[in-house]
């Protein structure tokens, strides 16, 4: 049975979660090289692939299934987006400068950050999406994997 | 002092229109904050990290961060510059911020690059006033100060 785009979604977000896990070992393992090739993944995924198809496809759409080109909950999710791509540039640099003391700050703003706003995607997004996509979500899917497959 | 829903907004600040508002100093140099607006919808803060002093930021970067049990969030600067002075007090009780805002719990000090031009990305006056009306009410924020 085909997955729809809530769950597809959902899962993206803890294969993300795993990827940034990964790079937060590496960086307590003082194993740069790998911890800058995992962030990059990390960054690729979230920022090319996930937010995305979020904003080109799966907000719009909510936001005309809704009534109208502004809500509050997407105002609040592309803002969420748009501080997450400010921190994983800071997350970089301080791999880049072997500082693995700011890269902990920032995770642990980073990840409290992903909690909050992927348990509000989850919870107020995801379930409203097969109704508001006109294709029950067939082309987010596929943007989706195809931005995957693209190397960062 | 102008208030909405509970929120006060001094109108001889400048602001970012989100979370953050300035205050020249004069000399090129600016206090950063956040509004009381953001520290309600934040919740009671239980951690600060501020950028240590000698730090050049780019316009837009993180000069501190702030969690509560509920939320965290960056807190950008305007302008690209450095750290001169950040409040220590914060450090040590970032529920401050809860309680004096504007006040007590001003978060850094920095020296702009370009001093000049560094009020050209915030707002202030009746126009800032209203705009920032308009994110209380987007966000349905009604403002509570703590006391202690």
């Amino acid at each position: 049975m085909t997955k729809d785009i809530g769950t597809i979604m959902q899962q993206d977000h803890e294969r993300l979660d795993q990827i940034l896990a990964n790079t937060a070992r590496a960086v307590s393992e003082k194993h740069w090289v790998e911890a800058a090739q995992l962030l990059e993944a990390f960054r690729h995924g979230i920022v090319d692939g996930h937010m995305v198809v979020e904003e080109s496809l799966l907000f719009p759409a909510f936001e005309h299934w809704e009534g109208g080109e502004e809500h509050p909950l997407t105002e609040l999710l592309r803002k969420g987006h748009k501080d997450l791509r400010v921190f994983f540039t800071e997350m970089a640099e301080a791999i880049e400068n072997q500082d693995a003391e700011e890269f902990t700050d920032l995770l642990s703003t980073v990840q409290t950050i992903l909690q909050q706003h992927d348990a509000k995607e989850e919870a107020e997004l995801y379930p409203h999406l097969a109704e508001a996509l006109p294709d029950h979500g067939v082309e987010a899917i596929q943007q989706l994997h195809l931005l995957q497959e693209e190397k960062a | 002092m102008s208030e909405f829903q509970g929120c006060q907004l001094p109108e001889d600040l400048f602001y970012d229109l989100d979370y953050v508002w300035v205050r020249p100093e004069g000399e090129g140099i600016f206090t950063i904050g956040v509004t009381d607006p953001a520290q309600t919808m934040s919740g009671r803060l239980q951690k600060a990290r501020i950028k240590k002093v000698g730090t050049q930021l780019a316009a837009g970067r993180h000069v501190a961060t702030l969690e509560s049990g509920k939320w965290a969030g960056g807190v950008p600067v305007p302008f690209a510059g450095e750290v001169i002075e950040r409040n220590e007090a914060l450090l040590e009780d970032p529920h401050l911020i809860n309680i004096d805002p504007y006040g007590d719990a001003w978060i850094a000090k920095l020296r702009a690059e370009d001093p000049e031009h560094a009020l050209d990305s915030v707002h202030t006056g009746p126009e800032a006033i209203e705009a920032l009306q308009a994110w209380i009410k987007r966000y349905d924020v009604q403002c509570m100060r703590c006391s202690d």
